[in-house]
């Protein structure tokens, strides 16, 4: 036998043992989950299911102790190799759990017994305990709920009857119940009470003197006997001052706290994940339907959990905290996957849609429909699992990966996500996904990304990290290793060029990479061999994109597809997802049948189960192959007969011969789908204060959220702001009606066609001419760097007296469709919108803009843009007779330079085209508000590496320096131009030593500050920015002091040189 | 509004004096002729979806049934005019007499765009239209038919509320309808087996045999489709087609020299008539840049895109070989380069006589609903045939006749027959 071999054989001998203990647990997971079973019935189960998870199950045998009873396997009898764990219940052992061999076997870790096994018992006891517990207290509850059942009626001194059941059960909570009594009494202003305080209780003062040994009488606090004679009392003065029912409904709510304590505890000291969800198991058992569930006490518990599980965004706290109890967390915890000593969270996206589902739950009373909104089953895995894995593979130093240059991390990341892929996942891990395989079973899954940073406001990384569809198919194990290789592929895009980019543009790099893993069933049907949701989509609050002036902003939008949402998700090159305004269902982007049967989706994405693979098929084949197979195909598909689109009826569709068309057209107009997804978008908005963009499947049958998130304005189509101080000689245009979001940048060219030359115009062939010069030009100018503006509606079928006569290939490389709405008589006309290519010029970010320069208030600068030299003739000679009508200006050549810039807010409803420096320049010092949305790497990056090198550089002994770090712009990545480095220095030395640093120091920040003069032209005197801080500072953290291990934003400490680069 | 500016019925109103003069007719003639019969304009008050009500603006013009009932499309267009509906109005008038049906010329329109309009409210407002009309129009005076931005679901809302108010079922008052539902068969073909009747008959005439021409056809929609079916039926072989490609943006030629296979093609040709470039080169086909189509070494080059292909750029790369060019789209071919073509003497199918088979189906679906009886597909066709023949000898025999250019003869006669129905029913 080889040494490979044998190791195998080691290796799957150990796989087996691991399988057959995790067997056992599970058997005794099984046996103790009715919480009302009789000891009798399940030691018996317990101690059958023992042997077969031990390594000699065939000479295994087992005992369990309880409360002085004994229970053994058959033919049980005592050996001296033998495990065994305690049994506790309330910090007292009241049994154990003993597993014998009965003959000597080959040594292991503990005598013959193997570590795990050790564990395994400790496991076994720890439940029972756990059990005997609930029973326990779940006993005197019901004990107490009987007695006070018995006598509810008639006696109007029940309270009395619960008091003295609670003084045979639980006599420290009933002395708790009567010193709480007493106060509430005092606090009431009742004297008899307060004499008995001060009887019974010595008062403050005579407290102090009897701490400070000053009297020498014996305190009479803790005796049993003397606090019941208080607790008679104070019952006695509280019947006289209060009637019954307040007394009683006092004593049940302070019980009702006092159950809640040891989670308060729990919760309240930093534990780890898994004693938390112990707590709340117990809670759980325990907890009795209460009508007066929110008590502070309560409320406390609650939002520490959310802080621990879900998120600590105040604002998130703020509202989820009327959408969620406790109970709640027990079956979150049920789908959670951590480690013993987890301490991480849920992340944003598992957040978010687990408080839209709760919101959504909780509105269901006042809108039906909600109720009828389902999530599909998901599991968690913490945030810190990524650490916990990287720790066990030893990839630390994977971490400083996000300081190196993108380029080098851009080269890199291949590598890191192979080496993820390779590595192995830590046992505990391994096996709550074990778990989550079984309760998923054969479903395809697509696995997640949760990053924490994904709840902070302002950045919203959609899309930035990996989202991975799972077939799921085959054995067990080949499916848990097909997991396992699609988690360690999300957790090595932590690490990949794009999202740490865009945390360093936003000033989050430092911020911790812990990122939680979402694991969702897909929803949808097998159908044939592909597995897929009948419809899938995305949905906004907000409608950035009117096709219609009809249609307001918030009446939202829907991009929805057949099959998976991701054609839905993404902007597409070669398809096209329908769209409609949930507020506006009627009104459509495309109603001629040229135009729906051009706009509909002819692509579907799938999960194909037999080659366990993600694919994209065109849905017509697949349609005339499978059928009536699609569920509720009637309600996805129009058809197209002879010119006309109609909806099919009964069974009436012929899948070889009859054209089908993806409209949705059943499903919008005869369901209550686009009701309820404006309900849904208007409920999440309005509870959770800012709109909202979810993802949305359907099996056909049910309606899935998948996702909710802040609407996230991406780029392009973030609101810009719109500067007010704007010289009007640089505006050349403003509008205020029908703008949606974004921002058009460095624009070097204008194709602007005159209105009232065109309409001029009498041979038709001019006027087709002009449509030919836009085309021409569309080729010619730089892609995306320039504009068209013209009268009218651009591409109009029809009268080409209303517009130019284009189609969309005539302007697919312009940067934004203006359309100019000139007054004409008393009437002004109506603009397309651009409805004739709307759906292309949504799919390749070409913005439009409506223009109305008749209105009041507006400015729109002829003078420019008749004006400027129109170098028409230059470019296109041959159509230089129309150089009346077609101005084609060169803006830097006219203006020294600048370029323009469209700047459109729909918060506001206004836009601006303005004249500007190219942003590759320097930004303009008016325009500071659009400096921070640039990348600013080469600003903070080389300060970094200076201060950096300066610390290597400082002497602490010679200097009597402490401590190094830096702060602000420059550790958060976000410095400017002008920004200077903000240095804080733990100083211990003498006054001559400070001189002689501040000297030094300066002599530095001289040097940066011309440098940083070199680099932008920012005269600045001196760079640096250095504060002292001594050791009293720290000690009491006052001014910069506070700065250091503080929880938001604290400084980052540097090395310095060490000792013995001193000596060289 | 600016006088010289362009204006549709102006220059529909400048052509017709063009063929007066040549016809010579007399001014009484000129004036009936000049402006339509009837015009109405009306408004249409539409409840919308959220409760107001918007009042739009509809148009119908008659502009001559001295051979027959008006006929002609409703077009949505939200800046719709008089004017244009007055042109087009004529136009249908000549259109309808060049292939000889007896049917006058109409149009009708709203100002309205549908895309700002929800189902339910352009289903109001098609009920409005007809309800403000329904004295005025029917199947034995005007029959309106789908134009721009309306299409057989609009037209079937007309028929009910037609049908509604005059309490009887008459689904010969609009045409357009789907099979089944008053529609005819063959209208899919009919304007692309049309061209190629009119081919058939011009090369018997320039004394071609079919199987001797080969052609090259720019567009692959469904009239050239059709037209390529027909022609390779008769013998001819289309050696060359362009399309567009929506990925690229831009069109390309598909060449094979021993001549296309249509069967093949459809195979790999989405439902806009796009033919998958890959799939085409594995076949064999070369692919050329969309202009080629126009170059090829044939007899007969076939427009069937879009408008101004033929103009005084690319007239010059006609090959010396092509002996007959016919207009199956709209408009082809510019002024200019008319002249060049004219003056090379190659034979010209005008788009007017040529794409004909489309009207004349519409013609037929009307008869067809008049009797409530409709026929096979190859009757429809086999009648179409007859029309497009006999249409084709009266012009080409005119233009020889008279020396006129095909197009000019084209007006010529079809002016003529309004004329003459004028004069014999008395009224000038």
């Amino acid at each position: 036998m080889t040494d490979q071999k044998k190791s195998i054989d080691r290796l799957l001998s150990s796989l087996q043992e691991r399988a057959k203990e995790l067997n056992c647990l599970y058997q005794v997971e099984e046996i103790l989950g009715d919480p009302d079973a009789r000891l009798e019935d399940i030691c018996p189960r317990i101690l059958k299911a023992i042997p077969p998870g031990w390594q000699y199950s065939d000479v295994c045998q087992a005992k369990i102790s309880i409360y002085n009873k004994e229970f053994a396997s058959p033919d049980f009898r005592e050996s001296s190799w033998v495990q065994s764990a305690d049994i506790v219940v309330q910090d007292e052992s009241v049994g154990s759990v003993s597993v014998y061999y009965i003959k000597e076997m080959p040594p292991g870790d503990d005598g013959p017994f193997l570590k795990e096994e050790s564990r395994l018992i400790k496991t076994v006891a720890e439940r029972l305990s756990h059990f005997l517990l609930h029973q326990k207290m779940h006993r005197m509850v019901v004990g107490w709920e009987s007695a006070l059942h018995d006598v509810s009626d008639g006696d109007s001194q029940e309270w009395r009857v619960v008091l003295r059941m609670l003084r045979l059960t639980d006599r420290n909570l009933y002395i708790r119940i009567s010193r709480k009594l007493l106060n509430y009494l005092c606090w009431s202003g009742i004297n008899e009470a307060e004499k008995l305080i001060k009887t019974a209780i010595p008062d403050q003062q005579s407290d102090d003197q009897e701490l400070l040994g000053q009297t020498n009488e014996p305190r009479r606090r803790n005796g049993g006997g003397q606090s019941a004679d208080l607790s008679t009392a104070t019952f006695k003065i509280a019947a006289e001052h209060l009637n019954s029912d307040e007394i009683l409904s006092l004593i049940r709510k302070w019980i009702q706290e006092d159950k809640l304590s040891f989670l308060v505890q729990i919760v309240n000291r930093n534990l780890s994940l898994s004693d938390v969800a112990d707590a709340i198991r117990r809670y759980y058992h325990l907890a009795v339907d209460d009508p007066d569930a929110s008590s502070p006490n309560e409320r406390g518990i609650q939002v520490s959990l959310i802080r621990r599980f879900l998120s600590d965004q105040l604002p998130y706290i703020n509202v989820i905290k009327h959408y969620i109890e406790i109970k709640d967390f027990y079956y979150l915890l049920q789908n959670v996957i951590f480690s013993t000593e987890s301490h991480g969270r849920l992340g944003g996206k598992s957040a978010g849609l687990y408080m839209a589902g709760q919101i959504l739950k909780k509105k269901a009373c006042d809108f039906k429909i909600l109720a009828d909104v389902k999530i599909p089953k998901t599991w968690h895995v913490t945030s810190d699992i990524l650490l916990h894995f990287m720790h066990h593979n030893d990839f630390e130093e994977v971490v400083e990966q996000k300081y190196k240059e993108i380029n080098q991390i851009r080269l890199e990341y291949p590598h890191i996500v192979e080496t993820f892929k390779r590595a192995r996942f830590p046992a505990d891990i391994a096996q709550g996904l074990s778990v989550a395989l079984d309760d998923f079973g054969d479903n395809p899954l697509i696995v997640r990304s949760s990053s924490l940073l994904e709840d902070r406001a302002g950045a919203a990384f959609s899309g930035k990290y990996k989202s991975l569809f799972l077939a799921n198919q085959g054995s067990k194990r080949q499916r848990l290793e097909a997991l396992m290789d699609a988690i360690a592929e999300v957790y090595a895009s932590t690490f990949s060029p794009d999202p740490i980019e865009y945390r360093a543009e936003r000033g989050l790099l430092d911020f911790g990479e812990e990122m939680g893993i979402m694991i969702q069933e897909v929803v949808g049907k097998r159908i044939g061999k592909y597995y897929l949701p009948a419809y899938a989509g995305v949905a906004f609050s907000n409608n950035e994109f009117r096709w219609s002036p009809r249609i307001k902003r918030d009446d939202g939008l829907i991009r929805m597809v057949p099959g998976l949402g991701t054609r839905a998700v993404d902007r597409l090159s070669d398809d096209y997802p329908v769209l409609l305004a949930p507020g506006q269902p009627g009104l459509r982007v495309n109603v001629d049948p040229d135009e729906m049967i051009r706009y509909s989706p002819k692509k579907i994405d799938v999960i194909d189960l037999d080659t366990n693979s993600f694919k994209t098929i065109d849905i017509r084949e697949f349609i005339r192959e499978v059928g009536y197979e699609i569920p509720a195909i009637n309600n996805l598909v129009s058809v197209f007969r002879d010119g006309h689109i109609s909806l099919p009826m009964g069974m009436n569709i012929d899948f070889d011969k009859d054209e089908l068309l993806m409209t949705f057209e059943g499903l919008i107009s005869k369901t209550p789908f686009i009701k309820q997804m404006h309900i849904i978008l208007k409920t999440l908005e309005e509870t959770l204060g800012y709109p909202v963009d979810i993802e949305f499947a359907s099996d056909g049958n049910d309606f899935y959220l998948l996702q909710c998130r802040p609407q996230s304005y991406s780029g392009q189509s973030k609101p810009s702001p719109i500067p007010k101080d704007i010289d009007k000689d640089r505006i050349l245009f403003s509008a205020n009606r029908y703008i949606s979001n974004g921002r058009v940048p460095d624009i070097t060219h204008i194709v602007y066609i005159k209105s009232d030359s065109y309409a001029a115009l009498s041979e038709h062939s001019d006027l087709l001419a002009v449509g030919r010069v836009v085309s021409r030009l569309n080729r010619l100018l730089p892609k995306r760097q320039f504009v068209l503006m013209g009268p009218g509606r651009w591409g109009s079928r029809g009268d080409i007296k209303l517009g130019v006569s284009v189609t969309y290939s005539d302007i697919n490389n312009t940067a934004c469709l203006i359309e100019i709405a000139r007054q004409k008589g008393n009437y002004i006309p109506d603009l397309s919108f651009g409805t004739h290519f709307f759906q292309d010029l949504v799919e390749a970010g070409i913005r439009y803009l409506p223009l109305y320069p008749d209105d009041e208030g507006i400015l729109f600068n002829m003078r420019f843009l008749t004006g400027s030299k129109n170098i028409l003739s230059d470019v296109l000679p041959e159509f230089t007779y129309l150089s009346d009508t077609i101005h084609l200006i060169d803006i830097p050549k006219n203006t020294d330079g600048k370029v323009m810039r469209i700047l459109m807010n729909a918060d506001l409803d206004e836009a601006i085209g303005i004249l500007t420096r190219p942003s590759s320049e320097v930004a303009d010092v008016d325009e500071a508000v659009e400096a921070e949305v640039k990348p600013q790497d080469r600003f903070w990056r080389w300060r970094y590496q200076m201060v950096e090198r300066i610390a290597h550089a400082l002497d602490p002994a010679q200097f009597g320096v402490a401590g190094f770090y830096v702060f602000g712009s420059t550790k958060n990545a976000s410095a400017g131009p002008g920004s200077d480095i903000d240095i804080l220095i733990h100083f211990r030395g003498d006054a001559d030593q400070k001189e002689k640093l501040t000297q030094w120091l300066t002599g530095w920040s001289l040097c940066l500050s011309e440098v940083n003069y070199l680099r932008t032209g920012y005269h600045t005197d001196g760079l640096l920015d250095i504060h002292f801080v001594n050791d009293e500072d720290i000690a009491n953290k006052t001014s910069y002091a506070a700065k250091i291990g503080a929880i938001t934003d604290p400084v980052r400490p540097l090395p310095m040189m060490k000792p013995t680069d001193t000596l060289k | 509004m600016n006088q010289e500016s362009f204006n549709p019925f102006s220059m529909a109103q400048l052509q017709f004096d063009h063929v007066a003069d040549i016809l010579d007719l007399d001014k009484a003639v000129r004036d009936l002729l000049r402006n339509p019969m009837r015009e109405y304009a009306f408004n249409i008050p539409v409840r919308m979806d959220d409760g107001s009500v918007n009042i739009f603006r509809g148009f119908r013009v008659q502009h001559n049934d001295a051979r027959g009932p008006c006929k002609g499309g409703i077009r949505f267009h939200p800046l719709e005019t008089m004017d244009t509906v007055r042109a087009l109005s004529m136009w249908m008038t000549w259109k309808c007499a060049v292939v000889d049906i007896p049917l006058g010329g109409g149009k009708g329109g709203v100002i309205a765009d549908p895309h700002n309009l929800s189902a339910r409210e352009q289903e109001q407002l098609c009920r409005g239209w007809v309800r403000q009309l329904a004295r005025n129009i029917g199947p034995i005076s005007d029959i309106p038919a789908p134009d721009v931005m309306t299409s057989a679901q609009h037209m079937l809302w007309m028929l009910d509320e037609y049908e509604a108010i005059h309490g009887g079922k008459m689904p010969g008052f609009i045409t357009g309808k789907p099979v089944g539902m008053g529609g005819s068969l063959g209208r899919t073909e009919a304007t692309g087996f049309g061209v190629i009747y009119t081919v058939r008959e011009a090369l018997k005439q320039l004394s071609i045999r079919p199987e001797d021409t080969v052609a090259s056809v720019q567009g692959f929609g469904n009239v050239a489709q059709y037209a390529i079916r027909l022609y390779t039926q008769i013998g001819g072989t289309v050696i060359c087609v362009s399309c567009w490609n929506q990925n690229d943006q831009t069109s390309y030629s598909f060449r094979k020299k021993e001549g296309i296979d249509l069967d093949a093609l459809l195979d790999i040709t989405d439902r806009f008539g796009e033919i998958d470039k890959a799939k085409a080169k594995e076949l064999g086909y070369e692919i050329l840049p969309g202009e080629a189509w126009i170059e090829q070494e044939v007899d007969i080059p076939l427009p069937a895109a879009l408008e101004n292909q033929i103009s005084a750029e690319t007239v010059v790369n006609i090959n010396p070989r092509v002996r007959a060019i016919v207009e199956a789209a709209n408009g082809p071919t510019t002024p200019d380069a008319d002249k060049v073509i004219a003056e090379r003497n190659i034979f010209l199918i005008p788009d007017f006589l040529a794409n004909a088979g489309g009207v004349t189906c519409s013609y037929f679906e009307q008869v067809q609903s008049n009797m409530n009886y409709y026929w096979e597909k190859d009757e429809v066709l086999g009648k179409l045939d007859v029309k497009m023949t006999s249409a084709f000898i009266a012009v080409s025999e005119l233009a020889q006749k008279r020396n006129l250019h095909m197009r000019d003869a084209a007006y010529v006669i079809a002016v003529g027959r309004v004329a003459q129905a004028c004069r014999d029913r008395g009224w000038v």
